[in-house]
């Protein structure tokens, strides 16, 4: 089998995990060695469904043991096989980077003969591409839960950053969907990583650091889960996210709108990526916004309003704290404001400094006041007299068209 | 008054520094050769490097080292009225200091800011767009047609990303190109009708990378307003993924 299908085969089998961030890590570039990081993330194309190119995202393999009933890559699925070496992976990554197609490798597998022997070939493959052919770029390697630890503290001292899949979002679903992974085989490598990260980052390893010791994953670790295959509500999935940032210190959680895989314990019809998207709402909320998952939910509605983005939702229901005043409310409460974000704000806090600001004022400064003017005054003056009432304000925040262009195109019926 | 310098970064301070020591009060600043027949007095101002490394540093000091950054930045941007919004910039900051960047109720002020976050915006996107092919000589050569002039803030970073290989990236839009031999690099004039071929196994690797590009679209999902919108058609000439 020549490369040209090796490639595609197994950029096909790993194009469905989307991860696809190079952010969060500074490598400083050495002579000698070809590559840089830099913390931002660089995105290098963008494919026909919109989604960011910015590693070479391939599997190892995609023979795999398990049967999970989600993936393409099931051993029960029948699809071409493929397997790199290391040496193919290593040069095809230093062709792609010498040419700036890409900004690093995103190395996962499926698994083969059992979790150890994979995650050792994932080690052996990356200490090839760091150690042989000097790649000194962003990498980005998927640790195969049930692993040993040393093996996944091998491959992350060498990485940027490392993940493991929760892939559902709870014990049942797991269990019923793929029976060979369990909730402790995940959880178990992330609190390993975790451990490591923090490790690496005391005193101690920073002292190392400056002996030019490797660092172990200096962009910290991510998961994804699939929305939409298994019951579970958004407010689990937002909890259980919650939960990850705070008790396991991940950097990112992804959500990834299930595709109908033909099983007759799934679902046949995909949820709308709407849903994906307002899960991915929330989850910034959580991490820039300084929201709890808790204030995103009512007792009575357990998902995300599919009309509504979750912080319009939230003002909507909190119409006691509006409106905000926009020369005094600090920082945080004016991040609150529907329409109003970090840049907003900041710009906000400086501008009022030098001068009094008016509505006028805050759209030249470029202050989105589409929704945000509904929910501050400047100078004690409200937009206009509008009655603060969710009956009122709910009907102008929903934004009817934006839905239609999230329907998803499914072979199902 | 309308002043003319000769298009440089130094001749641009220079320009600062007379308006500043001769209080003159200009209503247009342009390029020589390409200024606009005007009523107006006009006025040539020479460019002295002594001069422009003392205004910038003035900026550095008496404003900030992110005004200073600015500044720059805005220069290399593409609009028509940068010149006199940086001069304006520049005349508030030095007297109110780095709070020149609170005063965002003052047009030239936002309009600094809007030439810094466009060039800076349009500089980021090269750095992932940007295309390189291996060349029979071993060089690597990337074109671009950037809006902006910026091709230092390319070579900058690429030299020290690909810091082992030789390249070229041509700016074909100002006909000039960043030339790297794998130690520094230099920005030259390049002649029309340069040719150059690929080197053996380039166009392998480029239809990997097609077969990679097209592998990972998944398909059930198409969204090309999408793709549109994060990638907007002018960079696609020059990426081997479009071409």
């Amino acid at each position: 089998m020549d490369m040209m299908d090796k490639l595609k085969i197994l950029a096909d089998a790993a194009k469905y995990d989307v991860a696809c961030t190079s952010s969060g890590s500074n490598r400083a570039a050495k002579r000698g060695a070809l590559g840089n990081a830099v913390a931002c993330g660089i995105c290098h194309s963008f494919t026909a469904d919109g989604r960011c190119v910015s590693l070479l995202k391939v599997l190892l393999t995609n023979k795999c043991i398990y049967d999970c009933q989600y993936c393409g890559n099931r051993r029960s699925n029948d699809v071409p096989r493929a397997e790199f070496t290391p040496d193919e992976v290593a040069e095809l990554t230093i062709r792609f980077y010498q040419r700036n197609y890409i900004e690093g490798l995103f190395l996962s597998s499926a698994i083969i003969q059992s979790p150890d022997y994979t995650m050792e070939l994932l080690a052996a493959t990356l200490r090839t591409v760091r150690e042989t052919y000097h790649f000194n770029g962003y990498i980005h390697v998927k640790t195969i839960p049930g692993a040993n630890p040393l093996l996944i503290r091998q491959a992350g001292l060498l990485a940027d950053r490392v993940s493991v899949n929760i892939e559902l979002p709870s014990r049942e679903s797991l269990a019923r969907l793929a029976p060979e992974k369990t909730r402790q085989n995940i959880l178990a490598p992330m609190r390993a990583i975790r451990e490591n990260i923090a490790q690496s980052k005391n005193e101690l390893s920073l002292y190392r650091a400056a002996r030019n010791e490797p660092k172990f994953a200096p962009a910290g670790q991510s998961t994804q889960l699939i929305v939409g295959a298994t019951p579970e509500s958004d407010s689990k999935i937002v909890t259980l996210a919650e939960g990850l940032y705070g008790k396991f210190k991940l950097k990112r959680v992804f959500y990834s709108a299930y595709i109908p895989a033909g099983d007759s314990r799934l679902p046949t019809v995909a949820p709308p990526l709407l849903r994906e998207h307002r899960l991915y709402q929330a989850d910034w909320l959580l991490r820039f916004y300084g929201y709890k998952s808790g204030e995103l939910f009512s007792s009575e509605d357990e998902n995300l309003s599919l009309d509504m983005d979750p912080k319009c939702h939230w003002a909507v229901n909190n119409l006691h704290l509006f409106p905000v005043e926009i020369s005094t409310a600090d920082y945080l409460t004016l991040l609150r404001v529907p329409g109003i974000g970090q840049i907003s704000a900041q710009k906000i806090v400086a501008a009022r400094r030098v001068g009094k600001l008016d509505f006028e004022d805050l759209r030249k400064m470029r202050v989105v006041l589409k929704r945000a003017k509904y929910f501050i005054t400047c100078n004690g003056k409200a937009y206009d007299k509008f009655p603060l009432l969710p009956e009122t304000i709910a009907p102008r925040l929903t934004d009817s068209s934006r839905i239609d262009n999230y329907t998803q195109l499914t072979l199902a019926q | 008054m309308l002043i003319t310098f000769d298009g440089t970064f130094d001749g641009f301070l220079s320009v600062v520094y007379a308006v500043y020591y001769e209080k003159l009060e200009p209503v247009s600043i342009q390029i020589d050769g390409t200024e606009q027949l005007s009523l107006a007095d006009l006025r040539r101002i020479e460019t002295d490097s002594e001069k422009s490394a003392r205004v910038f540093n003035a900026v550095r000091t008496k404003i900030s080292p992110e005004a200073a950054l600015r500044v720059y930045y805005a220069f290399l941007s593409s609009a028509e009225n940068r010149f006199l919004s940086i001069l304006k910039y520049i005349q508030l900051g030095f007297s109110v200091g780095h709070m020149v960047d609170s005063r965002l109720h003052e047009s030239f002020v936002r309009d600094v800011h809007d030439f810094y976050k466009n060039v800076g915006r349009e500089a980021h996107l090269l750095h992932g767009f940007c295309r390189f092919a291996e060349t029979q000589q071993g060089v690597f050569y990337c074109p671009v047609t950037p809006k902006n002039d910026v091709l230092v803030l390319l070579a900058e970073h690429f030299v020290e990303r690909l810091m082992n290989q030789a390249w070229v990236i041509h700016d074909k839009r100002r006909k000039k190109a960043a030339i790297y031999d794998g130690k520094s690099y230099v920005v030259a004039e390049v002649p029309a009708g340069a040719e150059f071929s690929y080197a053996d196994g380039e166009l392998e690797t480029q239809e990997l990378w097609v077969q990679f590009f097209n592998a990972l679209a998944i398909t059930e999902r198409k969204n090309k307003k999408l793709q549109r919108q994060l990638l907007p058609f002018h960079f696609r000439g020059n990426m081997t993924e479009f071409v």
